[in-house]
């Protein structure tokens, strides 16, 4: 049996915010299998984009292990970290954070600075990618001429651009409209069938359901689990006006 | 996509500050400049408008003790002087009550032509200042300044000797490079016994001419020989010299002008650097965005210092590029105007020019760099947190 593209081992996050120490993890366990889109949810506060900072190198655990495609985290320092993001992960922010200065061209073709490849290369990599996303038309235009889909679209493809094993994405539907939030989930369903992407998405949409291949719940810091996460995944579902699934 | 093109665009958010920026840089780097080119144009002029064969002899103690008059001709012995003049402060005030607006000497009148031949005086003129006893020669820009010619009479008031004298303009010096009016040194004398003084008697100075400048030090060192023991002992200087030590308290002058546009930089240092910082703390979502990317930190400093470094230097440059011009202008200005005249002598050279880049370059790397670093020294999970 493969091993999982990322193994998350007991894994707890403290810091301190003021006079509080606040405790956004708590003795997380989780497996996520390559090729696979998976959601985490739970309300404000719950620890689900402390773990995704985690799972990505953003940030490092406080106790426990992260390892992903093989890279055991707390091995590498801020340096290599940022080496190891610029290669291995794609991110997508829910408020998008394009560059206003530069065109969506160029937004997409900002990570690939970090590469080794030309000028025309990084070129032709970023106009694959924005027409991968449905935007080959939209090339030379500014984000602040583009709408709030089409700028997630444009961060989509600055994330798939260098070709990374793991795509985490938070809250990628939080500052969309209906329409918009359901194309952005179709192209990142997409993007992990048609390129066999892992996709981890922070959201509190219960409209993700529907597309992603699991969805784990976090409450307080703790990953749910057993008739908990069940519980959980059927309350969001019924909000939604989604069939119940069969345990 | 480039580094070149990431680093242009966001000088290009907000036009207005980087031109505001970059319009004080300029400035400050112009002013440094100039200043930078004065301790050089004044060694020019004194260069250009003093002979290398002509010595000043004074008492030891300054300029303003006298010397005996006799003294002049002993001067004339030494080997090597082809002429010397006694010189002797009138302090003529003219109109203005009491206030002296142009140096005025008496002078040897039959040893003063032989002592300034590069004054190329008119022989005729010359003639008429040893024919009249109440001759006066006069610089051609004093003559303008006052609307004097050639045989007007003018009243010298002195603010130093109780007499005025009339006099009569015989001659002009046509080259001339500062304000001057010469009187007969016998002509003062006369007056002063006239007022029951015994006379004259003394000379401020004694200027010299040496005939060869291989022989002014020694012609020196044998003139203040001469001296030695006696009530007034004498410190001879080159022409140069001399002038450069009334230059001398204009070199602290400079020197407290460098150190006022020295710290006029480090004004602009602050300003750029709070220019910087404004655009790097506007920017601190973006920022933590490019790190969360996977741009390393050293990336972004560098991109940041780059930021502050092309506005800074692109800015000297212009300042440079400024003061050249100014300069230049100035050049050519004093070409065609007389007065202006010394101005021409300041020139940014390309000590200065590099000078001044050293300069830029120095002010973008420290407005630049603290920002940068500020930039990326929380880590990035908490730098995310804040900004979003």
């Amino acid at each position: 049996m493969a091993e999982p593209l990322i193994v998350i081992r007991r894994v707890s996050r403290r810091y301190q915010r003021g006079a509080d120490d606040v405790h956004a993890l708590e003795d997380v366990s989780l497996d996520i299998d390559g090729g696979r889109f998976v959601a985490l949810m739970g309300p404000s506060g719950s620890g689900k984009s402390t773990l995704l900072n985690l799972l990505s190198g953003i940030d490092q655990p406080s106790t426990g292990e992260v390892v992903v495609a093989g890279m055991r985290l707390a091995d590498l320092d801020e340096d290599a970290l940022a080496a190891w993001r610029a290669r291995h992960v794609g991110l997508i922010f829910q408020f998008f954070n394009l560059m206003p200065v530069l065109s969506a061209r160029d937004n997409v073709a900002l990570p690939l600075l970090l590469t080794h490849l030309d000028r025309s290369e990084r070129t032709r990599r970023a106009e694959t990618a924005l027409r991968v996303v449905g935007l080959s038309h939209r090339l030379d235009h500014f984000p602040r001429t583009l709408s709030g889909g089409e700028q997630q679209r444009v961060a989509i493809a600055r994330a798939i651009v260098t070709d990374p094993d793991l795509i985490v994405a938070d809250e990628p539907t939080g500052d969309l409209d209906a329409r918009n939030a359901e194309e952005v989930l179709a192209l990142l369903r997409q993007l992990t069938d048609q390129f066999g992407k892992t996709i981890v998405m922070v959201t509190h949409d219960p409209r993700a359901l529907r597309f992603v291949d699991a969805a784990y719940h976090l409450d307080k810091g703790i990953l749910l689990e057993g008739e908990a996460a069940h519980r959980a995944d059927e309350a969001i579902r019924r909000a939604a006006g989604q069939p119940e699934r069969r345990p | 996509m480039s580094w070149t093109r990431l680093v242009l665009a966001n000088l290009g958010r907000n036009p207005l500050r980087t031109v505001l920026t970059a319009a004080a840089v300029a400035l400050a780097v112009a002013l440094v400049s100039l200043l930078l080119t004065m301790p050089a144009g004044l060694d020019l002029i004194l260069d250009r408008f003093a002979s290398n064969t002509r010595i000043s002899v004074h008492n030891k103690a300054g300029v303003v003790y006298p010397m005996p008059y006799a003294f002049t001709r002993k001067v004339r012995q030494v080997d090597g002087v082809v002429a010397a003049a006694a010189f002797t402060w009138f302090g003529g005030a003219y109109e203005e009550a009491g206030r002296v607006t142009f140096p005025n000497f008496a002078v040897e009148a039959e040893h003063v032509n032989a002592v300034y031949p590069d004054y190329a005086i008119d022989p005729g003129q010359m003639a008429a200042f040893l024919r009249y006893r109440d001759g006066a020669i006069v610089g051609r820009g004093t003559l303008k300044k006052y609307g004097w010619s050639l045989g007007d009479r003018i009243t010298l008031k002195s603010t130093v000797w109780p007499v005025d004298l009339d006099l009569r303009i015989v001659g002009e010096v046509a080259n001339d490079t500062a304000p001057m009016l010469w009187l007969r040194y016998d002509y003062l004398d006369e007056a002063l016994k006239k007022q029951g003084w015994t006379g004259l008697g003394i000379a401020g100075v004694v200027w010299a001419r040496v005939s060869d400048p291989k022989l002014v030090n020694a012609v020196m060192r044998t003139v203040d020989d001469l001296s030695r023991n006696s009530e007034a002992e004498t410190a001879s200087e080159t022409e140069k010299s001399f002038f450069g030590n009334f230059f001398g308290s204009l070199d602290g002058l400079v020197r407290i002008i460098l150190v006022i546009t020295s710290l006029v930089a480090l004004c602009i240092v602050f300003i750029a650097g709070n220019t910087t910082s404004m655009s790097v703390r506007e920017r601190a979502g973006e920022i933590a965005v490019l790190r969360a990317l996977g741009f390393p930190r050293r990336t972004i400093v560098q991109a940041l210092v780059a930021e502050a470094l092309l506005v800074v230097t692109g800015a000297g440059i212009l300042g440079v590029l400024l003061a050249v011009g100014l300069t230049g202008t100035l050049r050519t200005v004093a070409g065609w105007n007389q007065t202006l005249g010394p101005l021409g002598n300041f020139m940014v050279t390309p000590g200065v020019v590099v000078q001044g880049l050293l300069l830029s370059v120095a002010m973008g790397l420290t407005a630049g760099i603290a920002p940068a670093l500020g930039a990326v020294r929380r880590p990035v999970a908490e730098a995310l947190r804040e900004v979003f």
